[in-house]
């Protein structure tokens, strides 16, 4: 699994790639919540996410609600259809903001 | 022999003695001419007739030593009085004394020698008055003795030449005895080889074939020796029931073989009729006893499996206990329930009912137990439980052929056949994966289960449905079971059961609560908890069991590949 952090325009966007399972994950929570402590609107990237489990997405609400409590956008870019399966299982798909491009979500100008 | 051959070969040997004055021409002619022969008793024969007739002697015979050197009887005479097949004592009389002494014994007067034995004279008439006996040494060892009596020119006693003569002529007997004995031992031994590949033959057509792989039993078997003790068999009834049998004859060799091939057959032809294994073995008892060698008996598990119950019922007539396997390798002995076949004929034989339920069913004679183990001593029932667990995955048959030939490997010269056989379940194929429980190792067991499922008609949607449900399971047992990564073990089993998927997880953490495992309320949004909801969610039946051996948790899950998921995998 790949877990790259960069800045594009007012967001931290945090890239994942290949397998988000119990041994990744933990990488994965702590990318986006450093970034949210610092302050920073979040953007997962999904696209090239093969498999996500329950921790993952664990690691999703919970960068979500910290999020949320602290008043700072989180959203979920581009999911790849094996995520979006995971998430309509958990009842999440609607839960969790999500953007089909990064595009559209600095487009908003969130 | 008849008489006419008789006295021609006396006259050609006459004008061939005739012929050859010089004793080096007459070894060279005994040496030669019966070299060859494969029949003892003529060589014997033409030997003492041609040396009695070159020493003048009025009479000769040849003496061997039999029944471990205790006897000495006569094999070959020539002269009036017939004496083959009188015996002496190893030590009786001149020929006794040169046996036992290894020297020539020359008496060139017998009437004044206080060792002459006298009494042949006695029964036969003949009267002695001058001996020469010389043993049949070869390399020091002592065959027996070749003695030539009374010459017959001159003054009728042998002389110093004469000793000297025999001397020689005895040595040259000896090997040509010698060779003739081999020659009829390696054809003897050459026929027995061959009568046994001939029993062997016969016997291996005893055996069922490799059968069909679907098959829910396998069976295989290595004769020690050419003919084996070892059985087993096993065949389908008309209603789809398979019969099972394997056993052992007490003893070796072709008693045991034969004794093998007649219970082995009465339990073939009678248990297509009787299919209560109890019956079958009480009457297949009644007859072994009828017939068999006192001492002899028959171990013995026979039953049927069947496959719509899933359940195998048996009866164990002192045999080794059969072990049932389970998913984790973990072992229950089903003990012999009555004594074995032969031995009382009015037994009972109880039965032993026990469903498989993914679980393996072995069984085998003492020649894969007492075989050797990996270090060394005797494989033993652990052993051969771990070899079995080892290869657990292995289909049936390669299974049974890779834990058979490691034990053939290991041991240079077999002692004793062996013969191992497996139950399981027709709907099991065999896919099995362990793993230390550890949080890295979780990637390997779904590409395993993804693997697994790409061989079924699996939709690709439900496919990575039941890959994440696995996963969770597992990831739960390393995070709440183990509490952590650890060295522990998981075992994940997959069964296809005529469309309906089993997933069988089992573990040795401490054993869970099964009521406390509940899937989270989803309208309260946290992390965690929601791995078993992801489970119920993807599995139609999901049960938490205690494995058969008592410790550990055993998560079943189960799931029915719908028409509805294969049309769409298919559209």
């Amino acid at each position: 699994m790949q877990c790259d952090v960069r800045k594009e325009a007012a967001f931290d966007v945090v890239t994942l790639k290949g397998e988000v399972d119990l041994s990744t994950s933990p990488a994965v929570r702590q990318a986006i919540l450093a970034s949210l402590e610092a302050g920073a609107p979040v953007a997962i990237e999904l696209g090239e996410v093969t498999y996500i489990d329950s921790s993952g997405v664990a690691s999703l609400v919970e960068g979500y609600q910290t999020a949320k409590s602290r008043g700072l956008p989180f959203t979920l870019v581009g999911a790849s259809e094996s995520v979006m399966g995971v998430l309509e299982l958990a009842r999440l798909d609607k839960v969790f903001p999500l953007a089909a491009t990064l595009g559209e979500l600095t487009a908003d100008g969130g | 022999m008849k008489a006419g051959d008789d006295h021609g070969r006396e006259a050609s040997l006459r004008v061939l003695a005739d012929e050859l004055r010089d004793p080096l021409g007459l070894l060279a002619d005994v040496s030669q001419a019966f070299a060859t022969s494969l029949d003892l008793d003529e060589t014997l024969e033409n030997t003492v007739a041609q040396i009695s007739h070159y020493m003048h002697a009025e009479a000769a015979s040849l003496f061997l030593l039999e029944n471990d050197d205790s006897e000495l009887v006569c094999k070959a005479s020539a002269g009036p009085v017939d004496v083959v097949g009188l015996r002496l004592e190893a030590d009786q009389g001149i020929v006794g004394k040169s046996v036992a002494s290894g020297q020539v014994q020359f008496i060139r007067d017998v009437g004044e020698d206080p060792d002459f034995a006298g009494f042949v004279d006695a029964t036969t008439g003949f009267e002695t008055r001058s001996v020469l006996c010389a043993p049949l040494l070869l390399r020091g060892h002592c065959l027996g003795a070749m003695e030539v009596l009374n010459k017959g020119e001159g003054d009728g006693l042998f002389d110093a030449s004469d000793r000297h003569l025999l001397q020689v002529l005895a040595s040259s007997a000896a090997l040509v005895i010698r060779n003739a004995r081999r020659a009829v031992e390696l054809v003897e031994q050459e026929r027995i080889r061959k009568e046994l590949e001939l029993a062997r033959e016969i016997q291996a057509t005893l055996l069922p074939g490799r059968g069909n792989p679907a098959d829910p039993i396998v069976g295989v078997n290595i004769p020690a020796r050419e003919v084996s003790g070892d059985f087993y068999d096993y065949y389908r009834l008309a209603d789809g029931r398979m019969a099972f049998s394997l056993g052992d004859v007490s003893g070796k060799g072709m008693n045991a073989a034969l004794l093998m091939a007649k219970t082995s057959s009465l339990l073939h032809c009678l248990g297509k009729g009787i299919t209560r294994p109890s019956e079958l073995l009480a009457q297949v008892n009644r007859e072994v006893c009828e017939s068999v060698t006192r001492g002899m008996f028959v171990t013995l598990v026979a039953g049927i499996y069947d496959p719509a119950h899933d359940e195998v019922c048996l009866a164990n007539a002192g045999h080794q206990p059969p072990m049932l396997l389970d998913v984790a390798g973990a072992m229950t002995e089903l003990p012999a329930t009555a004594p074995p076949l032969g031995i009382l004929g009015e037994v009972e034989f109880p039965e032993q009912r026990v469903r498989l339920e993914g679980r393996r069913l072995y069984l085998f004679t003492d020649g894969v137990t007492e075989a050797p183990g990996p270090s060394g001593g005797d494989l033993g029932v652990e052993g051969l439980r771990a070899e079995l667990a080892a290869h657990g995955a292995l289909p049936a048959r390669e299974r049974l052929e890779r834990v058979v030939a490691e034990l053939a490997a290991r041991e240079a010269l077999r002692r004793d056949d062996i013969t191992l056989m497996v139950i399981e379940s027709p709907g099991e194929t065999a896919h099995r994966y362990t793993f230390e429980a550890r949080a890295e190792n979780l990637e390997g067991l779904r590409v395993y289960v993804d693997g697994v499922l790409r061989t079924m008609t699996c939709a690709e949607r439900l496919r990575d449905q039941l890959v994440l449900a696995v996963n969770e399971a597992c990831m739960n047992i390393i995070q709440h079971g183990y509490g952590g990564d650890t060295r522990d073990a998981i075992t994940l089993q997959i069964l296809n059961n005529d469309g309906i998927l089993e997933f069988r997880v089992e573990d040795s953490a401490q054993r869970v609560d099964a009521a406390r495992i509940k899937p989270r309320d989803l309208t309260d949004i946290r992390p965690g908890g929601l791995g078993t909801h992801f489970i119920r969610e993807i599995m139609d039946e999901v049960d938490y069991r205690v494995p058969e051996h008592g410790t550990g948790n055993l998560l079943v899950m189960r799931k029915r590949l719908s028409n509805h998921e294969v049309a769409r995998d298919a559209v």
